[in-house]
């Protein structure tokens, strides 16, 4: 069916669209996820100093405030549309299916976003050696996805509680902890100049285990 | 009633047998007898993971809240003997190793487990509705079930390159003494049978629950 997957396409593409918008007239998530970034980046920076050669530290670091400002606002991409009642419309225009590749997708975008400024800051505040690009950029690419597609099944779930964001990290971390562990043990290999291939192993087969499980399970979330 | 009579003395026998009739193991003295609570809690968490898991995954399928209450309720007693299974070994560590918590492989797969228990139920808590808390309690679940393996496979790769101790594996489990191993077998059992029996009161009382709210809605 050619149509229905240009349809698909075209969906994903409007709400991909429409929440780059949304996000750009506030600027709320992305200006609170940078703010925690900065806070969590000063915080370490000013009570480790300059770490200087120590990579395992500063891997561990760089992970602990990429995950702690994609926590502050990942899951606003469907608590957004809870409290703002939008929900409904949403999913009578799109399938379960286009919503969440849509919002996957911008939560990637907003990761990458996020990523570009709070990475460079993070080298300079921290000291760290010149990575080794290509391993590091790779790293980093597919630990933002398998963070995107993680956060955007659980936040789809956490929209629906009654605490919406307060149990949102609690609930994402123990799932997320295996990317934690894959990512900062292949930022340190890619300083050591040792091979990342496990680690982007890994991460990748998480990334597609995720999804495959989304891909069975989003028709269930919204069923009342 | 017959069955709860055989439960009691099966597992107040093994107990028996654990600390009188079978020998401690050289090195480990007194300290072997960790053995008949600990790795039948660590089992009991296991296997309370996986049931819960699995009724979840059916719940998803078949839209029944039986099997809700199944997976919550292996949720709670799963949690209760991962905390059980977590202490003793820490104690047990610290006896042996003179460390609570060194982040251990097995420590750290037994502390994830934790984590997972405790995000599913503090999910559970926040939802109101019946039907809804079991939908996106058995999404999580599904979603925990998928990502759990990854975990246990990267944790012996990353934590055996930082601790290179296999002080893990020099426990003997494998030539066990025939004594303990029958106490230990026996615990086992006794403790697969306690975990299913309480398993079957708490779904019982659930049913009864909503069966009475539902009565005092009509």
């Amino acid at each position: 069916m050619p149509t229905g997957e240009s349809n698909f396409g075209a969906a994903v593409w409007a709400i991909l669209r429409k929440e780059c918008r949304t996000e750009w007239r506030t600027r709320y998530g992305l200006n609170a996820s940078l703010l925690f970034a900065l806070t969590t980046l000063t915080t370490v920076s000013f009570a480790a100093g300059r770490l200087g050669d120590r990579v395992d530290l500063m891997s561990a670091f760089l992970w602990i405030v990429l995950l702690f400002a994609s926590m502050a606002s990942l899951a606003h991409a469907f608590v957004r549309e809870v409290d703002g009642h939008t929900l409904t419309f949403l999913r009578m225009v799109a399938s379960p299916a286009a919503i969440a590749v849509g919002k996957l997708l911008f939560n990637l975008v907003f990761l990458l976003v996020l990523e570009a400024v709070t990475v460079p800051l993070f080298f300079i505040l921290m000291d760290a050696p010149p990575p080794q690009w290509g391993r590091f950029l790779a790293l980093l690419g597919l630990g933002s996805l398998a963070l995107a597609s993680t956060s955007t099944l659980v936040g789809a779930i956490i929209a629906q509680t009654r605490s919406r964001g307060a149990l949102f990290a609690a609930v994402s971390l123990p799932l997320l902890l295996p990317v934690m562990a894959a990512a900062v043990s292949g930022t340190r290999n890619q300083w050591q100049n040792l091979s990342v291939r496990s680690e982007l192993g890994l991460l990748l087969g998480f990334t597609a285990a995720v999804l495959g499980v989304s891909v069975l399970l989003y028709d269930h979330l919204w069923n009342d | 009633m017959i069955l709860r009579v055989v439960l009691l003395l099966w597992i107040a026998g093994s107990l028996v047998a654990g600390f009188l009739w079978a020998p401690l193991v050289p090195g480990l003295g007194p300290t072997t007898r960790v053995l008949y609570f600990h790795i039948p809690s660590a089992w009991i968490t296991v296997v309370a993971l996986a049931w819960s898991m699995v009724h979840s995954i059916l719940y998803l399928k078949r839209k029944r809240l039986e099997h809700d209450d199944h997976a919550a309720s292996a949720a709670e007693l799963g949690l209760l003997f991962c905390i059980v299974a977590t202490v003793s070994g820490s104690m047990w560590a610290k006896a042996v190793w003179h460390s609570y918590w060194n982040w251990d492989p097995r420590e750290t797969s037994i502390f994830f487990l934790l984590l997972i228990y405790g995000a599913y139920l503090a999910l559970r808590s926040s939802i109101e509705n019946d039907e809804r808390r079991a939908r996106l309690s058995a999404v999580y679940s599904a979603i925990a079930f998928v990502t759990v393996p990854f975990l246990l496979f990267i944790v012996p790769r990353l934590y055996f390159s930082l601790h290179p101790d296999t002080i893990i594996n020099t426990r003997g489990k494998v030539d066990m003494d025939p004594r303990i191993r029958t106490a230990f077998f026996a615990m086992l059992i006794g403790f697969t049978g306690l975990f299913f029996w309480i398993l079957n009161l708490k779904v019982r009382l659930l049913r009864l629950e909503r069966s009475r709210a539902e009565q005092a809605a009509v």
